[in-house]
């Protein structure tokens, strides 16, 4: 993903660069006021390995190595910040040292790998991971989770900023100047690659040593944790959100139904058989299973969200939505009683799984 | 340039992708490839620091200068749209690494076993008409409905990439391979970076060594305790992971005594870097001069045009 010079065109990453100069200034002031003097070799650790962390060959089935970027672990491990700051060194000496990466193009890839990274993963961990001990099994795999969601963000920032060149920088003749491809090959490129391998391989990566650090070395994970207790013990039960809430939430989403009647356009593959462009398709008629099976089911209600006689579509949308909410409503309080009764019928109450994982403290 | 660098650590190695998808795909054992990339990183580092202690004529400039002057040239590069002057600024930094005296065979290997393998590849498929459309120089035939074709279009747009990057590349390498990393470090203050940042930078340099020794030694123990080709790759994930997770402790401890030494030594959190010395009269001529060449080739770019 280390995106070489010549890729990009001078004003990208001038625009990359530039705005990435507050975010560094940011970094380090909030580390700087967190560890205070401890900072400069904490940071500098940290990113030394970094560096060394991209190194590490993950073996993968088919027989095959790969790497990871483990922004998403040092997030998790020092926090976001601090993670910046480490990302954007360890790029740093792979692109003024080892040729790895551009100078020009630095700006690009420490947004990329350093800034969108580790705050996407760190971000998608924090919510995965809430309220669980510090060696819960589901906090080691909230980690993987960022990371998975961390790298495919930072492969899609990389595709984007690839494929905006061949649009915006093209000479007159329409010879594209920086990287040749548009967005509809960028895209599919870099996504299909990380959301298959590389993602998994960061989500393993990440999920593997922080179950590690959770066996074995808990007080380097306390760190960037100081308020988490250790075990399932020490947790608090967290303020539960009241019903009035989810009943506002719901009718406000019934009332603003009507909305969908704005939206233009039909959705692919839900035309009528009527309605089909058989053109397009290099159709001479309606397929005969399609035009058989189309009508199977016409005692619909609301067909199309709508009255029978089409009138007042702006009512038949709310009372649709009214409606669909009491029928979702009732199937689900339906399931609910039967489990329950289900459940005292066995004559037993169960009891939820915890975690106990072998954790030794050192 | 007779460098003290053990030559075994310094033989080319094809710059393959990582995942694999390009050219001959390696079945290799991932114990065996990680303690390879280590032995990688140090020989290039050793190898920076043999060329850029020989004598030559950018190893004399203030590091300053040479910093600048290989900024202004890549955003020279990367503004040229022309293809013949392009050329010419490749050539034109062979000439200056011969004058620099670093090993043109090797200097010129590193930037084309790259190139090929992985920016031709890539860009291979700009080069037809349904990602590149223009004047068609030569057809393929037709494929899915579509008529597909080499573009002249595209064929321009490859090589001014290639060529960009080969430029862009070797420009860097040149900076790199003539200028000791602690002047480079000292350098970037002149552009401005915060010392906390210059501090944070050479720490980790000089730490990536230390922790790489580390690295190396848990691997070569597993490699060493292994009888035949490792087929688990379960228990292999598991040890990565462990071992990073290992290599995490043994960081976090190295900062707190990194921290205790310098504390001892009447560090208060105010960072301090070596200042440079003053410019002499060859560096500020190399300097009018660079940028007189920045300006004339971007000038004549655009006179082309």
């Amino acid at each position: 993903m280390h995106i070489p010079d010549g890729y990009l065109s001078p004003q990208t990453c001038a625009a990359f660069g530039a705005g990435m100069v507050p975010a560094w200034f940011s970094a380090g002031r909030r580390v700087r006021k967190v560890v205070k003097s401890r900072s400069v070799p904490l940071l500098a650790m940290g990113a030394a390995y970094c560096f060394l962390v991209m190194m590490f060959n993950v073996p993968i089935p088919d027989g095959t190595t790969a790497h990871a970027v483990g922004g998403v672990l040092v997030a998790v491990l020092l926090g976001p910040w601090a993670a910046l700051v480490a990302v954007s060194t360890a790029l740093a000496i792979q692109a003024l040292f080892f040729g790895d990466g551009g100078v020009l193009a630095f700006g690009a890839n420490a947004f990329n790998m350093a800034l969108v990274l580790p705050f996407a993963g760190y971000g998608a961990y924090r919510l995965l991971a809430r309220n669980t001990s510090l060696t819960a099994r589901r906090r080691a795999l909230a980690a993987g989770a960022g990371g998975y969601v961390g790298l495919n963000l930072s492969a899609l920032c990389a595709a984007v900023e690839l494929g905006v060149q061949p649009e915006l920088f093209h000479d007159h003749h329409g010879v594209p100047l920086y990287a040749p491809f548009h967005l509809s090959q960028t895209i599919p490129a870099m996504l299909g690659a990380h959301l298959l391998v590389a993602g998994v391989v960061e989500a393993a990566l990440t999920t593997g040593v922080v179950a590690y650090l959770q066996r074995a070395n808990l007080p380097v994970l306390r760190l960037n944790h100081p308020a988490v207790p250790d075990d399932d013990a020490g947790l608090v039960e967290p303020r539960r959100l009241g019903w009035r809430w989810a009943w506002l939430g719901l009718g406000a989403m019934v009332s603003l139904t009507p909305l969908g009647l704005l939206a233009p356009g039909a959705a692919f593959g839900e035309d009528a058989p009527a309605n089909l462009d058989l053109q397009r398709y290099h159709l001479d008629t309606v397929p005969r299973g399609l035009a058989h099976y189309a009508g199977f089911w016409h005692n619909a209600l609301f067909s199309g969200y709508g009255f029978a006689d089409d009138s007042h579509p702006d009512l038949a949308y709310l009372v649709s939505a009214l409606v669909g909410v009491l029928a979702a409503g009732a199937a689900v309080g339906a399931a609910y009683g039967a489990c329950r009764l289900a459940r005292r019928l066995r004559g037993g109450s169960l009891s939820r799984a915890t975690d106990k994982p072998g954790a030794v403290p050192t | 340039v007779t460098t003290t660098t053990p030559a075994w650590l310094l033989e080319p190695q094809i710059g393959l992708c990582p995942c694999g998808c390009i050219g001959r795909r390696r079945r290799g054992n991932f114990v065996a490839e990680t303690i390879e990339g280590s032995a990688r990183v140090m020989g290039q580092a050793l190898f920076a620091e043999d060329t850029a202690a020989a004598p030559g004529l950018w190893q004399g400039l203030d590091a300053r200068v040479a910093v600048v002057s290989t900024l202004g040239l890549l955003v020279a590069v990367s503004l040229v749209h022309h293809l013949g002057v392009l050329v010419a600024v490749y050539l034109a930094t062979v000439v200056l690494a011969a004058l620099c005296r670093l090993p043109l065979g090797f200097f010129v290997k590193r930037v084309w076993l790259f190139i090929p393998i992985f920016t031709g590849i890539v860009v291979l498929p700009a080069t037809l008409n349904v990602i590149t459309p223009g004047h068609d120089v030569l057809s393929l035939g037709a494929w899915f409905g579509h008529d597909l074709a080499i573009t002249r279009e595209g064929l321009t747009g490859a090589a001014l990439l290639v060529t960009r990057v080969a430029t862009s590349i070797s420009l860097v390498a040149l900076l790199t391979l003539t200028t000791p990393w602690n002047r480079l470090l000292a350098a970037l203050r002149a552009l401005l970076v915060p010392r906390m940042f210059v501090l944070v930078l050479g720490m980790a340099y000089r730490y990536v060594f230390h922790l790489l020794d580390a690295v190396t030694d848990m691997y070569t123990a597993r490699r060493s305790r292994a009888a035949g080709p490792e087929r688990d790759t379960r228990s292999g994930r598991a040890f990565v992971t462990a071992g990073a997770g290992a290599l995490f402790g043994r960081t976090h401890a190295l900062a707190e005594e990194v921290h205790m030494a310098m504390v001892s030594r009447g560090y208060t959190g105010e960072a301090r870097t070596l200042t440079a010395p003053r410019l002499r009269a060859t560096d500020v001529l190399w300097l009018a001069t660079t940028m007189a060449a920045v300006a004339l080739l971007v000038g004549a770019d655009r006179a082309f045009a």
